[in-house]
């Protein structure tokens, strides 16, 4: 039985009016004149009025325990979405049916007070939810572990660093014991050793039949905790699905954007040569979005040469969590006739990336016949999230960790007359 | 282990139009804690900050009643139905007060707000009505200062001047009708003020007439027998008279006006609250 149905949900903003202009005495002869005061004179042109719709025709069900991530760009709808959700703002149209208690992370600091201490705080912010204080009594000693605040109890809150203020936020909202949890982004302020914690409070709590919506742009965070993801555009629900599924193709749609942004500039040529595009092929060479890790897979780097004899070497470098990795770069440069495209696919194998996110920087250098050299560089050509193909044969869950996962036999030698201490 | 089912379990629906008044009684009731939350807040901001605490407690209301006893009361000599014209102008000031700042508390509490509103949901009627509690306390440190007055007439001139009978319950019922009023013009000023930020300035002018309107400096005994009607006109005149009849016993009981006041008072409440709840969300998104 879902307990969550948005039916058709659409949210209207009027852009381009000024309702709270200052009143002007000329409007008061248009009133003498009788005449409307919105209606422009035929000359003048419309002020501009128009309907901005940030969501439009929304619809999904969600099951309790469902772990429901929303993804897409900015201003794609996902606050807007989370607003009507935790009813701060009324939909335009459609409508929303949830049952039992809502309880919504919409921004930091939301339904708490910085004059009062953290004490005060926690029941104030469950009083704002319609919680009776003696359920809070029952859970306090939960939150305050959760949030690791028990020095700071009698602190007042202004006096919170913003991770404090984070934690004590976030364990209050799942301590009240809501049915359903919202959450905007807001985990993004924490540091990883908390964010982890709270996806893998988040994780246990869906499993008791919570049901948990939220945003973010981390796809790491994304596909690892969710078991549903709808990617938001334009207000609209582009795909609802598994999360490697539609982040996969949320990132593939991401990089197209990216790539016309990138040609539009054409920062990345010069007379000699350019940088046109960077790519992710399968090991049956189709272009794939997500590179799987437990496949080999190719990066196609393709390039034009303008003048003759020109000598270039391709490198990418693979960054993660902003360390550079490591460079694969080409041994020896190699020389091209002139004026024609190029490939340059380099293979990366199975069993080398780890499932997190990935950035490509891809530069190459350029030689010319007099021996000069220059590099074309593109940062971030690509970023992603690798994933493991083969779903299901898990090994246990500490088997990798880190930012790269190489698999390396293990031996194992009995020892005969080994001492024993 | 879950003691409050009805809000755990409860169905909700969001819908562009917002549930019928039965429905939103009910869920005021349901979020009757976040009431209490606001209005211990708006409480607390009253004095928040100040280190004259005590002065602004007593020393505020005070000292504009001792200026107007020595200009009108000695200088002028307005007639006070023959009391001391501080006693007559406490207790009038009292009841009056209770209207004038709480209009202006409840002007101002959606805007002041405003954080909460945009991000937490609780029903937005509890706003404005949450927002006389500072109002109640004041009524209570105005029934301190005539209590300590009374006190002191009764040493220095030997007359005890609080007429003890029915009548004091009377003149609550008159506070209560005033609270009524006061919400019900603040659903609409409260609005206003979220959009309108001058809206706040022109109450205050405005209800500076409106005080001039109502016995408070002069006593109603003074008006011609047939203006008194048009007096009556305005409910606060009404809600006054019937205070001051209630606890010094002079005059007599205004009964019809009060009547009429009453309703009103409720009339403007029930429209107060339809009109505010079809416009919270176009002025709270604006704001």
């Amino acid at each position: 039985m879902d307990n969550l149905f948005v039916d058709d949900l659409g949210k209207r903003f009027r852009i381009g009016t000024a309702p709270d202009k200052p009143f002007r005495p000329s409007q008061w002869l248009n009133v003498l004149r009788r005449r409307k005061p919105d209606e422009p004179k035929a000359e003048e042109p419309a002020d501009g009025v128009r309907d901005l719709w940030a969501l439009r025709n929304v619809s999904f069900r969600v099951q309790p325990g469902t772990v429901l991530g929303v993804i897409g760009a900015n201003g794609a709808g996902k606050s807007t979405l989370m607003k009507v959700l935790a009813r701060v703002t009324l939909p335009s149209e459609g409508r929303v049916v949830g049952v039992g208690r809502l309880v919504s992370l919409l921004e930091l600091g939301a339904g708490f007070d910085p004059d009062l201490s953290a004490r005060e705080n926690i029941f104030l912010n469950a009083a704002i939810n319609g919680v009776p204080r003696a359920d809070v009594e029952r859970r306090f000693d939960a939150i305050v572990e959760f949030a690791e605040v028990e020095q700071f109890l009698s602190t007042s809150l202004k006096h919170f660093s913003t991770g404090m203020y984070l934690r004590l936020a976030f364990s209050v909202a799942v301590n009240l014991e809501p049915r359903i949890l919202i959450a905007d982004e807001i985990l993004a302020v924490g540091d990883a050793g908390f964010q982890e914690r709270c996806l893998q409070r988040v994780q246990a709590d869906a499993q008791q039949g919570l049901t948990v919506l939220f945003v973010s742009h981390d796809m790491e965070a994304i596909v690892k905790v969710c078991n549903r993801v709808i990617w938001l555009d334009k207000g609209k629900v582009v795909k609802d699905g598994l999360p490697e599924d539609v982040v996969a193709d949320y990132q593939r749609t991401m990089w197209a954007h990216a790539d016309a942004a990138r040609s539009e500039r054409g920062s990345l040529s010069n007379e000699i040569a350019e940088l046109m595009s960077v790519r992710l092929l399968s090991n049956t060479l189709q272009e794939i979005g997500v590179p799987p890790t437990d496949e080999s897979f190719f990066i196609r780097v393709r390039f034009r040469t303008f003048q003759r004899r020109v000598r270039t070497r391709c490198a990418v470098d693979f960054y993660a969590k902003r360390v550079l990795l490591f460079r694969v770069s080409e041994v020896q440069k190699k020389e091209h006739m002139g004026d024609e495209t190029y490939e340059a696919a380099v293979r990366v194998p199975a069993s080398l990336l780890a499932e997190t996110n990935y950035s490509l920087t891809v530069s190459i250098t350029v030689e010319n016949v007099k021996g000069r050299e220059y590099t074309l560089i593109s940062y971030n050509a690509l970023s992603f999230l690798a994933y493991r193909s083969k779903a299901g044969d898990d090994g246990p869950k500490d088997e990798q960790a880190g930012l790269l996962a190489p698999k390396f036999d293990w031996k194992y030698y009995r020892l005969r007359n080994a001492p024993h201490a | 282990m879950v003691r409050d089912e009805p809000l755990r379990e409860a169905k909700w629906v969001v819908e562009p139009r917002r549930a019928g008044g039965s429905a939103r009684l009910e869920e005021l009731w349901r979020y009757r804690r976040t009431f209490w939350f606001l209005a211990n807040r708006s409480r607390k901001r009253m004095y928040q900050r100040m280190t004259l605490g005590v002065f602004w407690v007593f020393g505020r209301p005070l000292l504009p009643i001792v200026f107007a006893t020595i200009i009108f009361g000695s200088l002028l000599k307005i007639p006070s139905d023959g009391l001391p014209y501080f006693l007559f102008f406490l207790t009038g000031m009292s009841s009056w007060m209770m209207f004038e700042r709480g209009l202006m508390w409840v002007t101002r509490s959606l805007q002041m707000n405003r954080g909460l509103v945009k991000q937490v949901y609780f029903p937005r009627l509890l706003i404005p009505i949450a927002a006389v509690a500072p109002v109640v306390v004041e009524f209570g440190v105005y029934m301190g200062l005539l209590a300590g007055a009374f006190v002191y007439y009764r040493v220095t001139d030997g007359i005890w001047y609080l007429h003890v009978s029915w009548g004091l319950l009377v003149a609550l019922f008159a506070q209560v009708v005033a609270l009524v009023l006061v919400i019900g013009i603040g659903f609409f000023t409260a609005l206003a003020q979220a959009r309108h930020r001058d809206v706040r300035y022109g109450l205050r002018y405005f209800l500076r007439f409106w005080s001039y309107g109502t016995p408070l400096l002069y006593p109603m005994s003074q008006v011609p027998e047939q203006y008194q009607w048009l007096m009556y006109m305005n409910p606060m005149a009404a809600v006054v008279q019937t205070f001051k009849w209630g606890v010094l016993g002079v005059d007599k009981f205004p009964a019809l006006p009060l009547l009429g006041a009453a309703m009103l008072s409720v009339g403007i409440f029930a429209f107060g609250f339809w009109s505010f709840s079809r416009g919270e969300t176009a002025a709270i998104d604006k704001m």
